[in-house]
């Protein structure tokens, strides 16, 4: 541990220096009279994998208010500043998930129906599970908590900051945008095949969209013409029943719900940008998505990102044509990569799946961080807050051992909104809001494609 | 691109299918891999070394200057790159599936008993499988291929070599452990399927049933080889039982046991029978055993720790199994690691992230010369292949791989993987799908 202390006069003098000789914005002097000594936070010596904006050697970065408020060679945060000198660490933004079910005990599929977009994964999410947990400890400050792939229209995300110790609602990302899990190929047509039900057949599938949405655009129909009604002032004038489902799908159908789906082959992409654009709606991100290397230029096109795996293949028929090469291929034709989980074990080594990334398809540092960062937080809508270490931004950071894209990083200390929620050198668990008992969600679970009866 | 291997791509390349590809591979030749760093495994590091292979087997390895490169040799300049042993899996079901999800694909195990030792790997191995070049792209050599770990006793494995024109080629070694498997996994046959923890009409259905029926069946071979051996003095040809019969190299310790288990308790239940019997124990997993590693470690058992990325308890600190492999061999245990992914059954589709299992181990404080041993040389070892495989030595079989950096490190690249000193082409279907798309 390389707690700043034994250095601290050496370093306030450093900082004075700084403040009087460089033309300081107002915030920061704001900063230093407004804030209480220990809310601002200086972590200097540290490479600085920036995420947006190149890796600073030796760099510093200053959390005011639990906000980044100055990232460079060197900052202007006040002399009062806790400082962690980092000498021989990596700083890299918190690592993000754009595609978990942790914590969700076996509430991931409510798998009765396959168009079941009232459902909300908030009201499954466990915040005690030993899986955030694990995460947080590999690095993970933010995860989008998806509905199962059992169903072709899915329930509704959950984005969360892995802030382990604090209640439910003190781990939701504040704000966030709202997605939806859409699915398509095996899960869904197995799932209700076996039960001679529609779908059991890609034409199945999609057809049970469209259906959907159809139902939908009635029911916006009948809104409307209520509210025109009412507008004219019509007094008489019923009101359409409200129907969640079909509300729901009108949320998609009015672009207030990111879509997110989970699709492998090739042309099943090109089928869901199809239908998305007969009904109106933008895909956010295919996830999975491991045959995008044979069509990304025309994804690239329609701007709709991509959740994959680093390496994962071959454990369904549609996985059979996965490389391990797809995600540095499609970045390269255009398309936005992000490397994700989809299992509590690899949600706890998302640096390293990054890591790969440089040896399968030759990608740069900055473009091996960013798909676990900045591009997740992207998919997810919140790269404006999170993702990067630029001013501004949430302080959501990890402090690590070593290069964060090796084999050998061990993440060291987990600040996410500037306070500190995983320390490795505490003895224990090493988490510094959490000392109760947690839930084990059981077995090896989590995993959305372990070749599970029904396709999470 | 640094080595000449500009040889093998010419002719080759064009050939459609994998399988021909190996038919066809030129005959081993003398090459001299020169100003590499070679990881010898068994006797450390060389900065500039020069390893010579020839006959399929390595003929000389040592410091640059110090050994003499043979008129005629094919010279592979290395500078700059990494030379170590080929890797070994110590668990795989390389040719026993292809498609995970695709039942008519899987041949991995043998459901209706809890003992099948009778069957063998080699009757299902299928050796075209797409998913051995993909592993051997990352220098992955051999392997052991075992059942799955559904039954108690669940047949018997193989030793494979990660190339070759067919299945006789490829297997190394037939019979070479048993594979047992011992916890909660192998109870309730019938019972499971039901589902919604009820009470299974079906023996085993508990721990004690298990252990009692594994104590009789090796009590029966006991009894069988006494009768037989009878029978044979008396002039008589009595019928084998193939199952029985198949216990007996296991029951004289001839060959290992490797023991599937996971829990402390269950550890210490199947190593009391182990020893009543007297076998040659490999513990295998062991990931939930924290607190009985002082007890592995005076049973002088080499364990298998795998996979190195199981949960931990919900009680436990993140990093529990990852220091498993250092704890153990602080307390001077011999081990090997596994490729596994967490928890779920071994799926050989991961066998390429081998390396990376091991770097984890040294990410969380184990040795990193223990960590290539024990993906290496160790598992060769483990399985009677320790003479020929698992090292950089003179004598040994020249499976060798030639990297761009540590070979634990998932950020290295593999550019040359010899198989008894052939330069294997470095080709998968995934490859080809790259290549095809990548026009």
């Amino acid at each position: 541990m390389k707690q700043f202390h034994e250095r601290l006069p050496q370093h306030r003098r450093l900082v004075l220096c700084l403040i009087l000789i460089s033309a300081t914005t107002g915030a920061a002097l704001n900063a230093q009279q407004a804030a209480a000594p220990q809310s601002d936070l200086v972590i200097r010596n540290a490479t600085v994998m920036t995420a947006s904006h190149g890796t600073i050697e030796h760099g510093a970065v200053w959390v005011h208010a639990g906000k980044i408020a100055g990232v460079g060679e060197t900052v202007n945060a006040p002399a009062s500043a806790v400082v962690v000198d980092a000498a021989g660490e990596w700083l890299t933004p918190g690592i993000i998930d754009p595609h978990s079910h942790s914590a969700l005990d076996s509430d991931v599929n409510e798998a009765t129906s396959p168009v079941t977009p009232s459902m909300h994964m908030i009201d499954a999410f466990d915040n005690r599970s030993a899986d955030l947990y694990r995460a947080l400890a590999g690095g993970v400050t933010t995860e989008l908590l998806l509905h199962g792939s059992a169903n072709m229209i899915g329930g509704q995300a959950v984005v969360i900051k892995n802030k382990f110790g604090l209640d439910r609602d003190g781990m939701l990302f504040p704000n966030a945008p709202g997605s939806i899990k859409f699915a398509s190929g095996e899960n869904p047509k197995r799932v209700y095949g076996s039960r001679d039900q529609l779908p059991s057949t890609r034409m199945g599938n999609f057809e049970v969209m469209r259906m959907a949405f159809e139902d939908a655009k009635h029911y916006m129909a009948d809104w409307d013409a209520y509210n025109a009604k009412v507008a004219k002032g019509d007094k008489d004038a019923v009101a359409p029943k409200r129907d969640l489902k079909l509300e729901a799908l009108a949320d998609v159908l009015r672009g207030k719900l990111y879509v997110q789906i989970h699709c492998y082959r090739a042309d099943e992409f090109l089928t869901e940008e199809a239908i998305a654009k007969e009904y109106g709606y933008k895909i956010r991100a295919f996830h999975h998505a491991l045959e995008m290397y044979k069509v990304a230029d025309k994804i690239a096109a329609d701007q709709t990102a991509i959740a994959t795996f680093s390496d994962w293949w071959g454990f369904k028929d549609e996985a059979w044509d996965a490389i391990p090469w797809n995600a540095v291929m499609s970045m390269r034709k255009g398309v936005r990569v992000a490397l994700k989980s989809d299992s509590d074990d690899h949600i706890r080594r998302l640096n390293q799946e990054a890591g790969k990334m440089v040896h399968y398809g030759g990608a740069t540092e900055d473009e091996a961080i960013r798909m676990v960062t900045l591009n997740p937080a992207w998919i997810i809508g919140v790269d404006d807050r999170t993702g990067s270490i630029d001013v501004g931004k949430d302080a959501d950071l990890v402090l690590w051992n070593h290069d964060p894209l090796s084999t050998y990083a061990r993440a060291q200390k987990v600040y996410i909104d500037g306070d500190l929620f995983f320390d490795s050198s505490l003895p224990g668990l090493g988490t510094t809001h959490f000392n109760g008992v947690m839930h084990d969600d059981g077995g090896f679970g989590g995993e959305d494609e372990a070749g599970e009866e029904d396709g999470q | 691109m640094i080595l000449s291997f500009s040889w093998f791509w010419t002719g080759l390349m064009a050939l459609s299918s994998f399988a021909a590809l190996a038919a066809q591979a030129p005959p081993p030749k003398v090459i001299a891999i020169t100003g590499g760093k070679l990881l010898t495994v068994s006797h450390g590091t060389i900065d500039n070394g020069v390893l010579v292979m020839a006959d399929g087997k390595i003929a000389a390895v040592g410091e640059s200057g110090k050994v003499s490169v043979p008129p005629g040799a094919e010279i592979v300049d290395a500078k700059g790159m990494t030379v170590y042993p080929g890797l070994i899996d110590p668990e795989s079901n390389f040719g026993l599936t292809e498609v995970s999800a695709d039942q008519m694909s899987n041949d991995l195990i043998e459901r209706s008993d809890e003992i099948m030792p009778h069957m063998h790997v080699y009757d299902a191995f299928h050796s075209e499988t797409e998913l051995i070049p993909v592993a051997r792209l990352n220098g992955v050599t051999n392997a052991v291929v075992a059942p799955a770990t559904d039954d108690t006793i669940a047949g018997q494995d193989i030793f494979i070599q990660l190339f070759g024109t067919d299945r006789d080629q490829m297997i190394l070694g037939r019979d070479v452990a048993l594979a047992m498997n011992y916890g909660a996994e192998q109870r309730r046959r019938g019972g499971r399927s039901g589902g919604g923890g009820g009470i299974s009409r079906e023996y085993p259905s508990t721990r004690m049933g298990l252990i009692t029926q594994l104590r009789q069946t090796f009590l029966d071979v006991q009894d069988y080889v006494s009768k037989q051996e009878a029978a044979v003095k008396k002039g008589e040809k009595p019928k084998r039982d193939l199952k029985l019969e198949a216990l007996i190299p296991y029951l004289k310790g001839e060959r290992p046991v490797v023991i599937g288990v996971y829990e402390g308790y269950d550890v210490e239940t199947i190593m009391g029978l182990a020893q009543e019997f007297r076998l040659k124990v490999i513990l295998n997993h062991v990931t939930h055993s924290q607190e009985v590693l002082d007890k592995i470690a005076a049973w002088k058992v080499p364990v298998i720790v795998g996979s190195i990325y199981d949960f931990p308890r919900a009680d436990q600190r993140f990093d529990a199994v990852y220091t498993l492999p250092a704890e153990l061999a602080k307390r001077g245990v011999k081990i090997a690691i596994s490729s596994a992914d967490a928890g779920g059954p071994v799926s050989s589709h991961s066998a390429r992230n081998l390396p990376y299992a091991a770097g984890c181990a040294v990410a969380y404080g184990l040795p990193y010369d223990d960590a290539l041993k024990a993906i290496t040389l160790n598992v060769a070892e483990m399985f009677g292949f320790g003479d020929k495989l698992g090292s950089l030595d003179v004598g040994k079989m020249a499976n060798v791989v030639v990297a761009n950096g540590d070979p634990l490190d998932v950020r290295t690249d593999v550019k040359q993987v010899y198989i008894q000193g052939v330069a294997v082409p470095m080709v998968s279907r995934q490859t080809r799908l790259r290549d095809e798309y990548s026009k």
